[in-house]
């Protein structure tokens, strides 16, 4: 196999390396979610283009953490909006990753299926249960979830089965029953209410009262060393979309349904946006308790041997 | 089907003896594995996280294979269930060759629609059946064991087929005159006669059939399995634990091509079709 697997990799890694570092644009990932908000608030407004002043965004929407990782690794995306499972990966495998901000924090829940008869988180025994994807942010609050509560995946011997989905096909896969609950990240938990499915675990029983990290703003050290100050630059621009969320949900939220419309072709009800607000909080401070604490649910779910000292990837 | 006759398999001079491809074959081995190192390791021309060296990619297989931490073992325990998903899918899709084969070589109208129509299902990627396979039996087993079979009965039952209908005339004409007939004949003289082709078929059928479970597994996570190991190293930035996983789905599928090819050249002397070097 390694006789396939070095020339593959090789050529792919000289292809992305010869794509890398272009001054002449901030290449910025982030996903259509709610918990992204301030990328999307900050897109419909233009708010990042203008503080960038000559220099062209080029804004790329992911679906998960392990595309926009794998986009980052390979030297694709500068700035990234992303949850604290990627991020502490990618951190723990020495990339060349700093930690810019904080952008929001909850905004995630657990729902269940309307006909699914799960009424507390010990009855997700036997059931399957949907994440974004393996490895991400809720899988690693689901995993830690149900070690609270006496329970284990399937593939640990116990007896939930965890299956990745796109929060996006969440909604068809509950119709067709192929899962039974989710955890999974605002907006698709209120649309998922909207439908009459039922939310067991709110963005606040969770984890840590809702004092969670969901969604970090990281930056490739190298492109943050070589420029400063449109790194600068985009921190402000995002720290005004923070504070302009806060200060006009309202028109944020219209902001976001803009945005939604123009990168998924459809339009949030008002009520559950409304909704899906309420459960986020928007904020750019870092909680490093709170990291370091999820580096160590990290590895209590198997998906490292160690927590990685999360200090020396804080931007000072 | 050509006769061994005319093959070059019977040239007697110039075979290297088997210890000889044998050395020359670790040799390759080391060197590749000393060439990984060098770029990787030593010259360090790529970062670990897009290319890790032989080291990091041999804790990963040895804490996943051997580790007895909370969190180890994990690679082993994929492997039990992959082995036990297709070896299980392999021999549904063997049964369900056999008779679909046989069904075919004795009966022209069915060779002719079925026939057809599974060299082209055969075209399609197994990759390509799995949303249809998760639609119709959800994410589960199932889904993937449809894949392994779809995947693997087809290789059989055209080489079931296609081995009864290649018999030589002769052995036909020689079963006819010791009185075979219809039934009798197939499974007396002709099956017999066919079990060289059938076994390079099943040969076939296990690569397809191990192709087709770790695409499947990539898809449907949730139980143990290689696919999905390498669906957590892919989504935790652990590129060591994928590498370490396609070696290990690498050496398996060679492994068991292997027995099996040793199996097909057993039974090739044991017909005359090949002579021993």
């Amino acid at each position: 196999m390694t006789r396939l697997t070095i020339p593959t990799l090789l050529t792919l890694t000289l292809l992305t390396t010869a794509a890398a570092q272009d001054v002449q644009t901030v290449r910025l990932g982030f996903f259509p979610n709610l918990t992204h908000a301030p990328a999307l608030v900050g897109l419909e407004r233009g708010t990042f283009q203008k503080a960038l002043g000559k220099v062209k965004l080029d804004a790329r929407e992911f679906v998960s953490g392990t595309t926009l990782t794998e986009a980052f690794a390979a030297g694709q995306i500068d700035i990234a909006y992303v949850g604290p499972g990627p991020a502490i990966n990618a951190a723990g495998r020495g990339m060349p990753v700093q930690f810019l901000a904080g952008a929001s924090e909850a905004g995630a829940v657990l729902v269940v299926r309307k006909d699914s008869g799960i009424r507390s988180y010990r009855e997700l025994a036997g059931k399957t249960v949907a994440v974004p994807s393996l490895g991400n942010t809720q899988d690693i609050s689901l995993r830690h979830l149900l070690n609270e509560n006496g329970l284990k995946s399937r593939t640990d011997g116990g007896n939930v089965t965890i299956t990745p989905i796109a929060p996006a096909d969440v909604l068809a896969a509950f119709a067709a029953r192929r899962v039974d609950a989710t955890l999974v990240p605002e907006p698709w938990g209120a649309a998922l209410e909207a439908q009459g499915h039922r939310v067991i675990g709110s963005e606040k029983t969770v984890w840590r009262d809702g004092k969670y990290p969901t969604t970090l703003v990281i930056v490739n050290a190298k492109f943050a060393q070589a420029n400063p100050q449109l790194v600068t630059a985009f921190l402000k621009a995002h720290t005004d979309t923070v504070a302009f969320i806060n200060r006009s949900p309202a028109a944020a939220q219209t902001a976001v349904n803009a945005q939604l419309l123009k990168l998924t072709g459809t339009k949030l009800d008002p009520r559950v946006l409304q909704r899906a607000f309420a459960r986020t909080r928007f904020t750019t401070s870092l909680d490093l308790a709170a990291l370091t604490e999820y580096a160590r649910l990290n590895v209590e779910a198997g998906y490292a041997r160690s927590a990685p000292d999360l200090t020396p990837f804080l931007r000072r | 089907m050509t006769i061994a006759k005319h093959s070059t398999d019977l040239s007697p001079a110039g075979q290297p003896s088997r210890w000889r491809v044998l050395s020359w074959q670790v040799a390759g081995l080391l060197l590749i594995l000393g060439l990984w190192w060098l770029v990787t390791d030593v010259l360090k021309l790529y970062p670990p996280y897009v290319f890790p060296g032989p080291k990091a990619v041999w804790t990963e297989v040895s804490y996943g294979l051997w580790g007895t931490g909370p969190q180890d073992g994990k690679l082993l325990g994929a492997i039990g269930g992959s082995l036990r998903r297709v070896l299980t899918g392999y021999l549904l899709a063997v049964l369900l060759g056999g008779v679909v084969g046989l069904l075919m070589g004795a009966w022209l109208p069915l060779r002719a629609t079925l026939g057809a129509y599974l060299t082209g299902i055969q075209s399609v990627p197994s990759i390509a059946f799995v949303p249809f396979a998760i639609l119709f039996f959800g994410l589960n087993e199932r889904a993937v064991l449809f894949v392994v079979i779809l995947e693997g009965f087809i290789p059989v039952a055209l080489a079931v087929s296609g081995a009864l209908l290649n018999v030589p005339p002769a052995l036909r004409v020689a079963g006819r005159t010791l009185g075979a007939r219809g039934l009798g004949l197939t499974l007396r003289v002709l099956l017999p006669a066919s079990v060289p082709n059938v076994l390079t078929g099943l040969r076939t059928a296990w690569s397809f059939a191990w192709r087709a479970l770790v695409g499947g597994e990539l898809l449907i996570a949730g139980v143990k399995s290689l696919g999905e190991q390498l669906e957590i190293g892919r989504n935790t930035a652990n590129v060591a634990l994928v590498l370490a996983t396609i070696i290990i789905i690498g050496v398996i599928g060679g492994l068991f091509d292997t027995l099996l090819r040793a199996a097909e050249t057993r039974v090739r002397r044991n017909y005359g079709l090949e002579v021993p070097q």
